[in-house]
């Protein structure tokens, strides 16, 4: 049976084969990883595998076996308030970067990803790490705020304004 | 929260005892129906999917509880348009507490008012001001009482911070919840005017709040449809048909029986009013998928189905049921005595709605005994859906089971967009039909390449206009003559009419068979009508050598078109120009529109390379009357501005032998966080004019203002959509 940590807990999963995304979903019950195309192609639900982002819905719980996994619910466990969210959910909060929603948790995760990799990303960057997003609503201005938001270096007022 | 074994599937509000029995507190009712005007009350009875009819009796709207705190009841449903904070913005003002005491319950059959469905910008413009109504009704109530136990005319107090206070003595002073706790209060919202805060009163209305719900939504812990899961939950893999209309003929499970988790396979047979239906329901969601992909099914399909290259001669031939939308004059002497006549016929192609969460359904039948129900009781039915229209699918439920609805419980979750296609959900009769035959609680969600195939679409369109003017340049005759396909008239006729002042009119809107089932999208026929009015509108200028911006202004009456127009052109740095004449790779466009009583106005610059319209910037400005939410409102314009830069430059469903060919998002491409355009928004509504709505105006004019600074950009005048398929590739700026 492949092991692996889930948001810091150790875990067995029954079946090497069982996707990651139902395994993640149906039997752990982390309901905030969402399924959106079942290709790759819409970053709905991406987790982290070892800081690295990774659609769930393309690979198996064996292929992550030994892995660190962080969902959604990993960044900031338990948090009700804004005070208490992972700063890139603050972000997304406080540009309200969202509508419906469902499609936030993966940009959530990438940009996660994005900044432990790059603090101070160039609009490009942040274009290639979220590009394979999709955001039916079309909240892309606010998401792109929240992310530059979110790479101000600390002590820096907010910028705010336009999308460019 | 984790959704695993939430029996409630995290509908808001649920913990509440159903039928409304309060216990202490101060409970508003009121009639359902306000505001609405007659005639739309009798088209909801007429048009096929409206089957919901409105309860009779008054409905609990708004409950002030003994501990302060204050929960709103609306049936409209939160898919993404901040619906559920704009309620509980309008409830806090007119109430007088703080935002963080409003709890708002939607869409959950059991708790809120009836409602007809959640379309057609209509909660914050009905309900909306309903809630206000209700709120208002309340804080009259508790003046009443407060009056009463401070010994003072209610004249002399005021309400604030969910407080009763004497006037400039606020020591005095009772909280709602001590005015409340005790007996219970009843109060009905009077069937006249109700006192209503003023623009100049408002505290919350009009400011930036952001979401109620916006934590849930970053933390994972909000619940969706597919977030539902029972203790004991089956999953299920239905078998779709193959193609269009496919019938399933017969069916051989025996091998999908013997795979492991499989608890039965269903094969429901065709009985009238009801189609077949068949499913592996299996402990795990791959073991249905694994078990229903060897189960062999006979298909019979129907044979020699169109193709997408069919779809404008159909339109063209098949055009009935013309409705003249808009007439004066007489349009075809006008045409003939003007001194320059344009013509041109615009394609507007079938588009896919694609909402994020594709949908699903949970069912669930319970036992009177475990219901508490009385010895005899029948079974109760609760399903959890993403819809749209939560009364109408407890009608088609109760309908298809032959129970009272008032045994039907439809609970709407969070829903990952909807844009109008989730108004159509046969899941839910699905999950329920499986349940019952299961025992067991069923899920039942479609894929991506589901979601597609078996949706509704945007009716295409084809839109042909003559069009002449005087010698001095002045719009003279226009003729608009529209085949929309589908059956449903009332998308096709939806912003078909002309706002410019013209001697000679006639708007003709016909439907038109259709190869693809239709249904709603955003802003429903108004999107499509308004690509070819305001793109021709473009042709007729450049042709007079005149500006966009100032042919419009000397054509429009209404000064509610003048104000967004002036503001998106100030807003924009509009340079009054003539639309094509250098092209250079680089252009703008403007197009405006109305749209459910609201108006807009977009300029967009545009950079052409290739075959790609890269979209830089639009400036838009909108009128929504009274704004309850500037920044939902922005939010809304900007989404609207994005989802239909899809439609524009890129999206269109090819389909063959009624198969969708391009049904994911490999080959069927929304816009992407690199085609976003720098958005401003500029909010220029009359705040004393009655709120109206807001979701529909950014998609209404986007498509011709692109389409225009493509012109002015390339010289190439596309008049169909999407446009990138037909730009001839140029050099680049």
């Amino acid at each position: 049976m492949p092991t692996l940590r889930v948001n810091g807990e150790q875990r067995e999963a029954p079946l090497a084969a069982r996707g990651l995304l139902s395994y993640l979903r149906f039997d752990l019950g982390l309901t905030g990883t969402k399924y959106g195309c079942g290709e790759g192609l819409c970053g709905a639900c991406t987790v982290l595998v070892d800081g690295q982002p990774l659609r769930a819905c393309m690979t198996s719980v064996g292929a992550v076996a030994g892995g660190d996994v962080t969902t959604v619910e990993g960044l900031a466990p338990g948090a009700q308030s804004l005070e208490e969210l992972h700063p890139v959910q603050r972000v997304f909060v406080e540009e309200t970067a969202m509508q419906c929603g469902y499609c936030i948790p993966g940009f959530v995760m990438s940009t996660v990803a994005l900044l432990q990799r790059e603090p101070h990303p160039s609009r490009e960057q942040v274009q290639e790490a979220l590009g394979e997003h999709v955001c039916r609503c079309g909240t892309y201005v606010r998401i792109l705020r929240a992310v530059e938001r979110a790479s101000e270096p600390a002590g820096e007022p907010a910028r705010g304004g336009g999308a460019s | 929260m984790s959704a695993a074994g939430d029996e409630e599937g995290g509908a808001a509000g649920a913990t509440e005892p159903a039928g409304g029995l309060e216990v202490g507190g101060l409970a508003v009712w009121g009639d359902v129906t306000f505001g609405i005007p007659d005639r739309l009350r009798a088209s909801y009875r007429t048009t096929t999917y409206f089957n919901t009819t409105p309860d009779e009796q008054m409905q609990r709207w708004l409950v002030v509880r003994p501990d302060g705190r204050v929960a709103a009841f609306a049936g409209k449903v939160e898919y993404g348009q901040g619906v559920r904070s704009g309620f509980a913005m309008e409830v806090a003002d007119e109430l007088r507490v703080p935002l963080e005491a409003v709890e708002v319950t939607l869409g959950d059959t059991d708790l809120v008012p009836w409602d007809l469905g959640t379309f057609g910008s209509g909660s914050t413009a009905y309900v909306g001001l309903q809630l206000r109504r209700a709120a208002a009704t309340a804080r009259r109530a508790l003046l009443d009482i407060a009056a009463d136990r401070l010994d003072l005319p209610a004249s002399d107090l005021e309400c604030a911070d969910g407080r009763v206070m004497a006037a400039g003595d606020p020591a005095r002073s009772l909280g709602y919840g001590e005015l409340v706790a005790g007996a219970p209060h009843r109060e009905e919202i009077p069937d006249g005017d109700v006192d209503l805060l003023g623009p100049g009163e408002f505290t919350v209305i009009g400011s930036e709040r952001g979401r109620v719900d916006a934590i849930g939504r970053v933390t994972g812990g909000a619940v969706y449809s597919r977030d539902v899961l029972l203790p004991g939950l089956l999953y299920a893999a239905v078998l779709r048909p193959p193609s269009l209309g496919a019938e399933l003929r017969s069916l051989d499970a025996s091998a999908a029986e013997r795979l492991p988790g499989v608890v039965r396979v269903v094969h429901e047979a065709a009985v009238e009013g009801h189609s077949a239906l068949a499913a592996v329901l299996a402990e795990s969601d791959e073991q249905a998928e694994l078990a229903a992909s060897v189960v062999q099914a006979e298909w019979e399909e129907r044979p020699a189905q169109p193709s997408r290259w069919d779809v404008p001669q159909i339109l063209l031939d098949s055009a009935r049921d013309t409705m003249v939308t808009q007439e004066a004059g007489d349009a075809g002497a006008g045409l003939a005595a003007a001194a320059t006549t344009f013509e041109g016929t615009y394609y507007i192609p079938y588009i896919s709605i694609a909402p994020m969460e594709p949908r699903a359904a949970v069912a669930r039948w319970e036992a009177a005994h475990l219901t508490g129900g009385a010895a005899g009781e029948q079974e109760r039915l609760t399903v959890w859906a993403g819809t749209q229209r939560p009364f109408g699918i407890r009608a088609e439920l109760a309908e298809h089971f032959g129970i009272a609805e008032a045994r039907v419980r439809v609970i709407v979750p969070e829903i990952g967009g909807g844009f109008g296609g989730k108004s159509i959900y046969p899941l839910a009769v699905e999950a329920a039909r499986l349940a019952r035959a299961a025992g067991r609680p069923v899920r039942v969600a479609l894929s991506r390449v589901e979601e597609t195939q078996h949706s509704t679409f945007r009716p295409a369109a084809l839109i042909s206009i003559r069009s002449g003017v005087d010698a001095e340049g002045r719009l003279a005759a226009w003729e608009f003559t529209a085949s929309h396909a589908g059956e449903r008239a009332l998308i096709g006729r939806r912003g078909s009419e002309s706002p410019y002042t013209a001697p000679h009119v006639r708007v003709a809107v016909s439907s038109a068979d259709s190869p693809l089932p239709v249904g709603s999208y955003r802003s429903l026929g108004a999107a499509v009508n308004h690509f070819a009015r305001e793109a021709h509108v473009d042709e007729i200028t450049a042709a007079l050598g005149v500006d966009p911006v100032e042919w419009r202004r000397r054509h429009l009456e209404d000064p509610r078109y003048h104000h967004v127009l002036d503001e998106a052109a100030r807003r924009f740095g509009w340079q009054p120009a003539v639309s094509g004449a250098r092209p250079d790779g680089r252009g703008v466009g403007v197009a405006v529109g109305i749209d459910v009583g609201s108006y807009v106005a977009l300029c967009v610059a545009v950079e052409v390379q290739g075959q790609e319209v890269r979209v830089e910037r639009v400036s838009a400005a909108i009128d929504c009357g009274l704004t309850v939410n500037p920044d939902g409102v922005v939010n809304q314009v900007e989404g609207g501005i994005m989802q239909g830069l899809g439609g524009t430059l890129t999206e269109a469903i090819e389909f063959e032998g009624g198969v969708v060919l391009n049904p994911g998002f490999a080959r069927y491409r929304v816009p992407r966080i690199h085609n976003t355009p720098r958005i401003d928004v500029s909010i220029v509504g009359d705040p004393t004019v009655r709120s109206t709505g807001a979701g529909e105006l950014g998609i209404v004019p986007i498509a011709a203002a692109v389409a225009n600074a493509v012109y002015d950009a390339t010289g190439q005048r596309i008049r169909e959509l999407p446009l990138q398929r037909q730009l001839q590739p140029v050099a680049g700026a």
